[in-house]
């Protein structure tokens, strides 16, 4: 194997940080280079949304005499306005509307994915501490019990449990877009918990982590300040492995109605809604909003992937 | 054998009563009235209180738990309030689980047909055009949404190719059984082929393991002809983590069939349950999530059950 003997790729003397070795790993995969471009031109385009978008997203157009919305693709209106990917069914701009529709989902998905890995990592943390205690053995039932279920089953449960649209939990109403990050958070925390649970043990066992207890460090300290810092990167991974799980969950629950609703860009939605003109001949209203989340998912396993074999180049050798 | 298998069964029973306990809590602490979604404009307070004795609302938690459990461990899964009132709910999934179950076997079918030859092919022949071929589609497979690749499907039979059975929508088998077939073709396609995927990356890199082990060298070295230890070798060892992904992943095929129904109009389970979701008919969405966890536990078992029979090495009811 000669892929495995590295000659002249250590110069004496120099030392390399370890994200140095990391960016050296990373670039070695052309695919995960091209995962992180997609997934920055999603960035680019959630944030900059406003400035991108020719029109307002719910802003609805008149077709000129002689046609009728949706439009197709470089259509004008009788004012000479451009819509350079069409109309959907209330003549509003697709472009836009896909734009605006992007940003919300990256936002659902990483807030979901913020809370969840909130969730699932003190929980993992917790039940790794206290392994082979009750507290470890109660958590990690939950953890197997939620996992039983399918990802979008639950989710769809979960919706059913709290109702569509914006929900009122005692004294506090939680917005739509906010009751969805939740349920999809409750969903995938089941999954950092494992990871986390699985990394501790694994630090555990390790001397610096016996050196801290001799030395008297208290058990918050150890967790936060010692074993913390080295979950990091697992954690990391399984993140962006997670974030086009995500997207596709999200966009499955607004595509079934149950996730976000009209008027808000959704680009499931507006999938959802492309079904009734499919017979029209409709392609744009389906291609345009279906193309951007599947590059969306591709992006974000393309870039999982590479972070997963940068970080753990042996592993990586394997699977090639 | 069937000493571990009685015990497996055994272990099951817990984790099926967390998982109902976790389902019927979740429904139950969700906020919002049942029956006030159920009278709708007429809010009679007397109706109310009457309605919420004779459907046992006003017992304590636990007590309706239990009868629950007893009802449905008899087979009795309540009655539908919204979706069709006063139906049993049993009858209601009895009706409509044939084309969920068709769905579901005729996309796993059609999902190892695909993976397992193009598996087994890009992993014989690594590195060449045909395995980056193939690993490319795989990697489009897993990353486009079930919902948009049948809308496309459905966009190019049933539109652009005008193919009655591309259009979605369900033909009953007293109706023929090639039409219902050809029906459901396009929907087992769709939900497939992300199944597929999944399953084909694992051969690939399961028989690419199994390749480079020691019982091969050896197999070569005595000359046995090289198709007989691919066959024999190669490919029965590389079947038993692939068997491990078949199962823990259909409850993707679950999950998704709930969205392939609605894009092609199936009337199965999934339809059954998001009509339930809307409507906010709990015992439907109870009934329904709890045999999707059930199908999804059992099918693990079986798998558990299936090493045996390809491994020789692995014994059931042992010592260990």
């Amino acid at each position: 194997m000669a892929r495995e003997i590295q000659t002249g790729e250590y110069e004496l003397g120099a030392h390399r940080t370890l994200l140095q070795e990391f960016w050296r790993n990373f670039r070695r995969n052309k695919l995960s280079l091209i995962g992180g471009v997609i997934v920055l031109f999603y960035g680019f385009l959630a944030i900059f949304a406003p400035l991108l978008a020719p029109y307002d997203p719910i802003e609805q157009f008149d077709a000129p005499p002689g046609m009728r919305n949706p439009m197709p693709p470089l259509s004008r209106d009788e004012d000479g306005r451009l819509f350079l990917l069409g109309t959907d069914k209330f003549g509003r701009d697709i472009l836009s509307r896909a734009i605006y529709g992007t940003r919300t989902l990256l936002e659902v998905a990483v807030g979901s994915i913020a809370v969840a890995m909130l969730i699932g990592v003190t929980m993992g943390a917790i039940a790794g501490y206290k392994a082979g205690t009750w507290i470890d053995e109660v958590l990690m039932r939950a953890v197997d019990i939620m996992l039983s279920f399918p990802s979008l089953v639950l989710a769809i449960a979960l919706v059913g449990a709290f109702g569509i649209g914006k929900i009122k939990l005692g004294p506090i109403t939680l917005s739509n877009i906010v009751k969805i990050m939740l349920v999809i958070a409750i969903t995938y925390s089941p999954r950092f918990a494992r990871v986390m649970r699985a990394v501790v043990l694994q630090e555990m066992a390790k001397d610096y982590v016996s050196a801290a207890k001799i030395s008297g460090a208290s058990s918050a300290r150890i967790l936060l300040k010692e074993i913390f810092p080295n979950t990091i990167p697992p954690i990391i991974v399984q993140a962006s492995l997670m974030m086009a799980t995500t997207v596709l969950t999200t966009s499955s629950l607004s595509f079934l109605g149950l996730g976000l609703q009209p008027p808000r860009p959704s680009l499931g939605l507006m999938l959802n809604e492309a079904r009734d003109y499919l017979f029209w001949g409709a392609w744009w209203y389906v291609v345009v909003p279906g193309g951007l989340i599947t590059l969306a998912i591709l992006g974000f396993n393309l870039l999982g992937d590479g972070l997963r074999d940068a970080l753990d180049p042996r592993q990586a050798r394997r699977r090639r | 054998m069937v000493v571990y298998l009685l015990k497996r069964l055994i272990l099951a029973v817990p984790t099926l009563l967390i998982a109902s306990f976790f389902i019927f809590s979740l429904v139950h602490l969700a906020p919002g009235d049942p029956i006030r979604g159920m009278l709708g404009q007429y809010q009679d307070p007397e109706l109310i209180a009457q309605l919420r004795k004779a459907m046992g609302l006003d017992l304590p938690f636990h007590v309706q738990y239990a009868r629950w459990l007893g009802k449905i461990v008899r087979g009795d899964l309540g009655i539908s309030i919204t979706v069709k009132r006063g139906a049993p709910v049993a009858e209601l999934i009895a009706q409509r689980f044939s084309v969920t179950l068709e769905l579901a076997t005729f996309s796993l079918i059609i999902a190892l047909l695909i993976a397992i030859p193009t598996g087994i092919i890009s992993a014989l022949r690594q590195n060449r055009l045909s395995d980056h071929v193939s690993r490319l589609i795989a990697l489009a497979g897993v990353s486009i949404p079930n919902f948009f690749l049948g809308i496309l499907l459905i966009l190019l039979v049933g539109v652009y190719l005008r193919q009655p059975w591309g259009a979605g929508g369900y033909v009953p088998i007293s109706r023929g059984l090639g039409k219902n077939l050809a029906h459901m073709f396009l929907p087992a396609v769709a939900l497939g082929t992300a199944y597929s995927a999944i399953i084909m990356r694992m051969m690939r890199s399961a028989m690419l393991d199994a390749m480079s082990q020691d019982f091969v060298r050896t197999a070569r070295a005595m000359g046995i002809a090289p198709w007989d230890i691919v066959r024999r070798d190669i490919v029965k060892n590389a079947l038993i983590p692939v068997i491990t992904v078949i199962g823990n992943s259909i409850g993707y095929l679950l999950g998704g069939s709930i969205v392939t129904e609605t894009v092609f109009r199936l009337p199965g389970v999934g339809n059954l349950v998001i009509m339930g979701v809307f409507r906010r008919d709990f015992p439907v969405i109870q009934a329904v999530v709890l045999i999707i966890v059930v199908i999804r536990i059992f099918i693990n078992l079986a798998v558990d059950l299936t090493y045996g029979m390809l491994d020789p090495r692995i014994r059931y009811g042992g010592t260990s």
